[in-house]
């Protein structure tokens, strides 16, 4: 009794997609700030390693999980020092964070490769398992962090559009000097959402290594944090809109998987590259709009001399 | 009486027994970590087992070693800090290997691959594809939904010789059975081995398999869900499946590294193209609790032909399009086990 | 001239504070992870500076990043940032695959200026696109160029799979060796590839472009003042693509050399992040050509040193970016504004 394709893509892609989801909400407060990380793959390295050796050392995954969201936060806060305290460039100093994500995670992570953890525990409700098809598959079969996941977006959405602290914070990412003239403190405010988002980075990098995988290897990530990146611009900086981007890389991943497993004929290679071609696509066909999304302060960044 | 002869003599005798064992530095270099539970950790068990055997053995390793030209720093540091014997043990460092063997004629090299051996540089592999058979009537006999699921790195010629014996074995004992493949595209891509697996328990497979250089994170996939896994290159991996361990295959370099070592401490080594199956380099683990008698004989005679020289690659042979890649009478040897690009009839998959 | 000396001492001072900055944080972390700092960085000296082999292995490892770090200098003239050089590189020593493949009787004389040009054009191209879409103003480059990074090592991994696979006994997924007239000269007898050739004189044609030509008086007016450079009817979208091409086209050369000086055939990881160290280091030379050189020679040198350590200090090799990372730091915290363009 196999899975319809659907079905079965849909299961891989919530599961692959969760962590890429965690990661662009992360970016995507961040951004909002004004700030590009694009040291964010280091940042999930950091967490996935730092969750799982705490898991390993303690036997806990909890504590695990809690060690990631910190040392994710962290992170992103000495990255904080670099662009909003030093007003060091953003670029360079993503690309700096990037390879102390490599390095500090690989230092780490190499006592414990290897190490079996029992991971973050997951729950189905037995209603949900009755409904066809689902038993089989792992639909409805998930960690806390998946089945946050809706939640967690629809949060970020709630406290960067209907909070104060969320206004001030686009108001940075506009133009930190209106945002210091109307009274608001924009190192703070940044400070603040690099903190925040760096903790959904940490959540992030935990999922792969204790739910996912079970495991730490080098480089795991696997350019997740470039994707997020990508993800951001996609769901034009909108916490709602990157459920469905993540769920659509999540998705095209486990559709190579899945259409292999089905005898497809086509190359693995070819479907590896769909997610980042369409990424491609989408901003080309989207992209006029997106940069009109796009908060102005980023661009000075981002948009280079624009 | 005189103390002095007798006291000669014992000193004479003790003199074999106090003096040093003979010194001999060698070094590994691992594509991953050593403690993956997989490829690379039968080569690290194999050289502390070596370390054990001979005394004088100093062991210098380097993991997560690029199968690139940088290699070739790494050996030729190993090779300053005095190395004499290097296992470069990854297919992947044949090119920096040998260019490093070229420039150190004094320092014998053992390479886990294929091509020509050299004058100080030896070829070895475990044959594995002849062992997958038995793996196959495992699963072919433990299977319930007559699926099989695979897991591939990559799709090498040796690669795809594992997976089409192990169908071979599978249908030998259950003509309806059928094996998936599904490729992650790497040796070690964990979140793709994940992805795989559960795309393959999806599809309706119970029992899953693999050739990635560790077997953990699809063996605790599978076990998650309630499949049955059969392991690879390591035989500690059964740890990680306590209820759905079948057996598996894994590698046991220590009689032939010792031996090795030896010959290089005594000064003669002799290179050669050295590939051993089931019995010697390859070996069997032991059976999972759910595994019953009657199959657990099956599995051990099957194993036995095969140490004894039966070759599962016997003709005739068609391919999974329908076309016969092995005429009757004809049998592919062990030297041919890197030319596969054919999956057999029943499984389910395509090589490019 | 006292004046000039004064001010290079000065530098010099500067540039040995932040490199012993650098150590001094990285032997914390050394000590931390109770490995002896001291030995590891002895251990290294002795081998990179003090043996003819580590010189050599300096050169080999330098030689890309001369490349790829002007790939990145030269598009920032313009303000114009590409992060793609991996993609780029990848592309660069496809196409050269490509004609080393199709044309294999090619004597030498031929051969070699076709994989050179190929090479460049393959990098090019691949840098064209995002400069293209950056041009219309419909994708911005830096996301562009990211993205295709991916995208490179799949074509290059799917033709080694496929049409391109070696065949014969050795079933490991790599292409047949070149033909000998397309691999690259080695010089001295050692592992130094005419490729350094190649980036020396890309360096030299750089800092020409630069200093001496009105190409470059004309490409800082652009970096400097879009806007009024369109008004006094310098054509930007036609400089933003040839710039981007321009660099691709370096990072595919330094793409080539790896695969025809180095590898010999070509493989997957032909690059272990040249692409963005090349970033790092325009980054840290401010897009001057004698920093490029500097700063080139300092990461190989740190590089070099990571794979000392792994076999001295059984480190795992990948710690060696969180030396590369606190250098930065260190920089990036120095300087209040920007170091050298965005």
């Amino acid at each position: 009794m196999s899975t319809p394709l659907a079905l079965g893509v849909l299961a891989g892609a919530v599961l692959s997609g969760t962590s890429l989801l965690y990661a662009t909400l992360g970016e995507t407060l961040v951004e909002r700030a004004g700030i590009v990380n694009l040291g964010l793959e280091g940042v999930l390295l950091i967490g996935a390693s730092t969750g799982f050796a705490v898991a390993a050392g303690t036997g806990s995954a909890w504590l695990g999980l809690a060690a990631a969201a910190a040392a994710g936060g962290l992170s992103n806060l000495l990255f904080g020092w670099l662009v909003v305290t030093r007003r060091a460039n953003q670029l360079a100093s993503g690309l700096a964070m990037m390879f102390f994500g490599f390095g500090l995670s690989a230092l780490v992570g190499a006592p414990y490769v290897g190490a079996v953890i029992a991971g973050l525990p997951r729950w189905r409700p037995a209603w949900l398992a009755a409904l066809p098809w689902v038993e089989a598959t792992t639909l409805f079969n998930y960690d806390l962090l998946t089945w946050m996941a809706v939640p967690a977006a629809l949060l970020v959405w709630w406290v960067l559009f209907r909070t104060r602290w969320g206004l001030g914070v686009r108001a940075v990412g506009e133009s930190p000097s209106a945002a210091y003239a109307a009274g608001r403190n924009p190192a703070l405010l940044q400070y603040q959402a690099l903190g925040a988002g760096g903790v959904l980075g940490g959540l992030a990098g935990a999922h792969l290594s204790l739910s996912l995988t079970l495991t730490w290897a080098e480089y795991m990530t696997a350019g997740r944090g470039f994707i997020a990146i990508a993800l951001v611009i996609f769901s034009k900086w909108n916490p709602v809109r990157a459920l469905a981007g993540a769920l659509l890389f999540g998705g095209a991943e486990a559709l190579q998987l899945q259409l292999q497993a089905r005898g497809s004929g086509i190359s693995p290679f070819l479907l590896e590259m769909s997610p980042y071609l369409l990424t491609l696509i989408v901003l080309l066909l989207w992209g006029g709009a997106r940069r009109m999304a796009a908060p102005a302060g980023l661009g000075r960044t981002f948009y280079g001399s624009d | 009486m005189n103390w002095k002869p007798l006291l000669l003599a014992c000193s004479l005798a003790a003199a074999p027994v106090l003096a040093d064992p003979p010194r001999l530095v060698i070094g590994a270099i691992y594509v991953g970590s050593v403690n993956d539970y997989g490829y690379n950790r039968s080569f690290h068990d194999a050289l502390l087992q070596v370390k054990q055997n001979l005394p004088g053995v100093t062991l210098l390793e380097a993991e997560n070693v690029p199968e690139s030209p940088a290699a070739e720093r790494i050996m030729e540091g190993m090779i300053q800090q005095g190395a004499r014997l290097l296992f470069p043990t990854s297919f992947g460092y044949s090119d920096p290997a040998r260019h490093v063997a070229k420039r150190h004629r004094d320092v014998a090299f053992e390479y886990a691959g294929d091509g020509d051996a050299e004058k100080n540089f030896g070829v070895y592999f475990g044959s594995t594809q002849a062992a997958w058979y038995p793996m196959g009537v495992a699963a072919g006999r433990m299977t319930r939904s007559n699926k099989l699921g695979f897991v591939l790195g990559m799709p090498i010629g040796y690669a795809v010789g594992n997976v089409n014996a192990f169908q071979m074995g599978a249908h030998s004992v259950n003509p309806k059975v059928q094996t998936i493949v599904v490729v992650t595209g790497g040796w070690s891509d964990k979140a793709r081995e994940a992805g795989a697996t559960n795309a393959l328990l999806d599809q309706g497979c119970d029992v899953v398999a693999m050739h990635v250089d560790s077997p953990a994170t699809v063996i605790q996939t599978a076990e998650a869900r309630g499949a049955m896994s059969i392991g690879f290159q390591s035989l500690e991996a059964r740890a990680l499946a306590p209820k759905g361990w079948i057996t598996g295959l894994g590698f046991t370099w220590a009689p032939f590294f010792t031996e090795i070592a030896k010959s290089v401490m005594a000064g003669k080594f002799r290179s050669a193209a050295v590939y051993q199956g089931l019995g010697g380099m390859v070996a069997m683990a032991p059976f999972g609790p759910s595994v019953p008698p009657a199959v657990q004989k099956a599995v051990t005679d099957s194993a036995n032909a095969i140490a004894k020289g039966f070759n599962p690659f016997t003709g005739p042979l068609v391919d999974n399009t329908g076309r016969v890649q092995l005429p009757s009478g004809a049998s592919m040897g062990a030297d041919q086990m890197g030319t596969f690009n054919w999956y057999l009839q029943g499984v389910v998959g395509k090589v490019k | 001239m006292v004046e000039t000396l004064a001010r290079a001492g000065r530098a010099l001072l500067r540039h040995a504070l932040v490199a012993a900055a650098a150590l001094a944080m990285f032997a914390v972390i050394l000590l931390l992870a109770h490995k002896d700092p001291l030995k590891a960085y002895l251990d290294t000296f002795r081998f990179a500076l003090g043996s003819a082999d580590g010189f050599v292995e300096l050169v080999v490892r330098m030689t890309p990043l001369l490349l790829t770090a002007v790939a990145v200098a030269l598009p920032a003239r313009l303000g114009l940032i590409n992060v793609g050089g991996e993609g780029q590189l990848y592309m660069g020593a496809w196409l050269a695959s490509a004609g080393a493949f199709l044309l294999p009787g090619l004597p030498a004389g031929l051969m070699l200026p076709l994989v050179i040009v190929l090479g460049f054009l393959g990098g090019a191209l691949w840098a064209a696109l995002p400069g293209l879409l950056r041009a219309a103003r419909l994708v911005n480059e830096t996301i562009a160029t990211l993205l295709l990074n991916y995208v490179a090592p799949l074509i290059v991994s799917y033709f080694i799979f496929g049409p391109w696979r070696a065949k014969g006994s050795s079933a490991y997924p790599q292409s047949p060796l070149y033909p000998d007239a397309a691999t690259l000269p080695a010089l001295f007898g050692t592992r130094i590839h005419a490729g350094l050739f190649i980036a020396l004189l890309a360096l030299l044609l750089y800092w020409l472009l630069l200093e001496k030509t009105r190409w470059g008086l004309e490409m800082r007016a652009i970096g400097g003042n879009p806007e009024a450079a369109q008004r006094l009817g310098i054509p930007v979208a036609g400089w933003i693509v040839l710039a981007l091409a321009l660099g691709g086209g370096l990072a595919g050369l330094a793409g080539m050399g790896e695969a025809m000086g180095v590898h010999g055939r070509l493989r997957q990881g032909l690059s272990p992040g040249f692409g963005f160290t090349g970033f790092l280091i325009s980054w840290l030379a401010g897009g001057r050509p004698l920093g490029i050189l500097v700063m080139a020679f300092l990461f190989a040198l740190i590089t070099s040193a990571g794979d000392t350590l792994q076999i001295t200090q059984g480190l795992p090799f990948a710690v060696v970016n969180i030396l590369l990372a606190v250098i930065l730091f260190i920089v990036l915290a120095r300087r209040p504004a920007a170091g050298g363009g965005r």
